[in-house]
């Protein structure tokens, strides 16, 4: 399990660093693709089968799909990408500056109580279970999300419409 | 593990290879024989190995052979040469992992041990098939850009949006399903299959269902790339759209994973609409009760429909010399015939005979679902190649219009519909 785990933890985080470092736009959604299924592999690993495939249905099949459709679409050239000439130097001094945060947070984190964790029971974030906990227990904030998406919805189609004149 | 249990394992993953990349080839002399038919010509016929043709079937292994060694070419103008070889591995491997859910049989129970009959044993079902079939498309995106040239990045684009709007309907389609079979394993979802409406109809998903069933239908030909929905190919416009720039296996894997594509397509809609692995009124329980029987008629009918099928092949694979390669073809397959016939109807008596106890009874079931669900998938495949060869290309804003316009709202009511009858009748 640990290995896996290191396993998918690296690609998760060697695709966000390419994501932020590379010039072309599609190699960039492309390494948000490679953390993306990196997550949905750490989500099964904690046994939220649904998570999982939501997180590659949604984001991995649809949302990133989206992006690449754009980025070519808009079919930026080579010439007209942003030159980035100090690049090395802004990631060197970003580091640096970030280096006491980092610290700071993993002091944080070996300073917590150690707790005894339990295995989660059968049947742990499968869809029956997912849905039920949704629809008794948290069903208003499920409704107002809906409301919330359902208003976005209608706000994209606004923008999206041609002005009748 | 014991030994049973990886025999098991091993015979699903066997099954699963061959469902998928082993009815590779045959789709594809089905293609071109059918496409032959309709065209109302022969379709390649003549490619033999020591005059054993099997009616074209060799063509494909021909045709296999070219595609492996031929060169490897690639066009200077391409600069990112590692995703150009990566997009069709992402095609094919996605296409091959969408068949690994795929129930080929029901539960099959030696013993104490219970095994799922399937490629990788996860009850993910349904939404495994979406979450990779949806991540085929990055690889048809992926070649495309990477290829350098403005058809192949037309085609591209073309897929991507064809695919991001042909999901959503699938999506919601497979949503009434679901609604209706009260669970997304397969197997839960193939046995509610298995019983009857009002006493003498088979429940199918296309009794049950038939407009989620023609709405998915239709969407799955789009994810597949498959006319009347293949604009990304396009090839009198496009060239050969997002695949242009291939060559060799490189585009073997493209070819090779659409045809997987397609099987596994056609493999989730005969499982949710057209009863998975059960024959119409005989469901696990009824083929375990009375496997006697079964395997009665099995001794009678194999040997009639053999008996059938080498008069057709008498009729239709001779020459007027008789030393032809056609007329010692068929005497040879003759003899394959009823050699398998023979050994057939001994096995089956012995069995009849000694009894064959409550596993065998249950492997027996198994195998009789395996060749049930095969037939059924080659039957669908035939559709989807039937299909391409007599309808034309849709226009790219037709296209559109079609998935958003008609099926997405299609597939919204009938969701509604489905949730209030659901309610009011119990399901």
């Amino acid at each position: 399990m640990d290995i896996i785990f290191l396993l998918l933890s690296f690609f998760a985080i060697l695709g966000a660093v390419c994501m932020v470092l590379s010039h072309q736009p599609v190699h960039s959604a492309l390494s948000l693709i490679l953390t993306i299924i990196a997550l949905a592999g750490l989500f099964a690993l904690l046994s939220a089968s649904f998570l999982f495939m939501v997180q590659i249905i949604v984001y991995a099949g649809a949302i990133i799909t989206l992006f690449i459709f754009i980025i070519m679409f808009l079919n930026v050239k080579e010439a007209n990408l942003p030159k980035e000439p100090n690049k090395n130097m802004t990631l060197f001094f970003g580091i640096i500056g970030l280096l006491p945060l980092n610290y700071l947070i993993l002091k944080a984190l070996y300073m917590m109580p150690s707790k005894q964790l339990v295995l989660a029971h059968d049947g742990f974030g499968d869809i029956k279970n997912l849905g039920m906990e949704l629809f008794e227990k948290w069903l208003l904030p499920f409704e107002l999300i809906s409301i919330l998406l359902l208003v976005a919805l209608i706000g994209a189609v606004v923008y999206g419409r041609k002005e009748e004149v | 593990m014991n030994s049973i249990s990886v025999t098991v394992v091993i015979i699903n993953i066997i099954l699963a290879v061959l469902f998928s990349l082993g009815a590779a080839p045959i789709l594809v002399w089905i293609e071109r024989r059918v496409a032959g038919f309709i065209q109302d010509r022969m379709g390649p016929n003549r490619c033999h190995i020591k005059g054993i043709r099997l009616g074209g079937i060799i063509q494909s292994f021909a045709d296999m052979l070219k595609l492996v060694f031929k060169e490897d070419f690639e066009a200077n103008g391409i600069k990112q040469s590692f995703f150009f070889s990566l997009a069709p591995v992402i095609v094919f491997c996605s296409a091959f992992l969408t068949f690994m859910v795929m129930p080929f049989a029901d539960d099959l129970k030696i013993g104490e041990q219970v095994f799922r009959m399937q490629g990788l044993p996860i009850d993910l079902g349904v939404l495994w098939f979406l979450a990779f079939a949806g991540l085929s498309v990055y690889g048809i995106m992926l070649g495309g850009w990477a290829s350098n040239n403005k058809y192949s990045l037309l085609g591209s684009m073309r897929a991507g949006a064809q695919v991001i709007s042909y999901e959503a309907a699938m999506g919601l389609s497979l949503v009434s399903v679901l609604i209706t079979y009260g669970s997304i394993h397969l197997v839960d979802i193939v046995n509610f299959q298995g019983q009857l409406l009002f006493g003498f109809i088979p429940a199918w998903g296309i009794v049950v269902q038939p407009l989620a069933a023609l709405i998915f239908i239709i969407t799955a030909f789009a994810e597949a790339n498959r006319t009347p929905f293949d604009i990304a190919e396009g090839e009198s416009e496009l060239v050969g759209g997002f695949h242009t720039e291939y060559s060799a296996m490189r585009f073997g894997l493209f070819f090779v994973g659409e045809y997987v594509a397609m099987s596994a397509s056609s493999a989730l809609i005969v499982t949710l609409f057209l009863g998975g692995y059960h024959l119409p009124w005989l469901n696990t329980h009824f083929l375990q009760q009375n496997i006697s029987w079964v395997f009665v008629f099995l001794m009678i009918a194999i040997p009639c429909v053999s008996y059938i099928f080498s008069q057709w092949m008498f009729k239709n694979n001779r020459w007027l010399e008789v030393d032809n390669i056609r007329n010692r073809e068929s005497k040879l397959l003759f003899k394959i015939i009823v050699g398998i016939n023979v050994l057939i109807i001994v096995g089956l008596g012995l069995f009849l005979a000694f009894g064959i106890g409550e596993n065998g009874t249950n492997i027996a079931t198994a195998m009789i679902q395996v060749v049930t669900f095969a037939v059924k998938l080659m039957l669908m495949n035939f559709i989807f190649v039937w299909v391409r060869w007599t309808l034309p290309r849709f226009r790219y804003d037709q296209l559109q219009d079609l998935g958003w316009k008609i099926l997405m709202p299609l597939a919204i009511a009938n969701i509604v519909l489905t949730a209030t009858i659901v309610v009011v009748f119990g399901a």
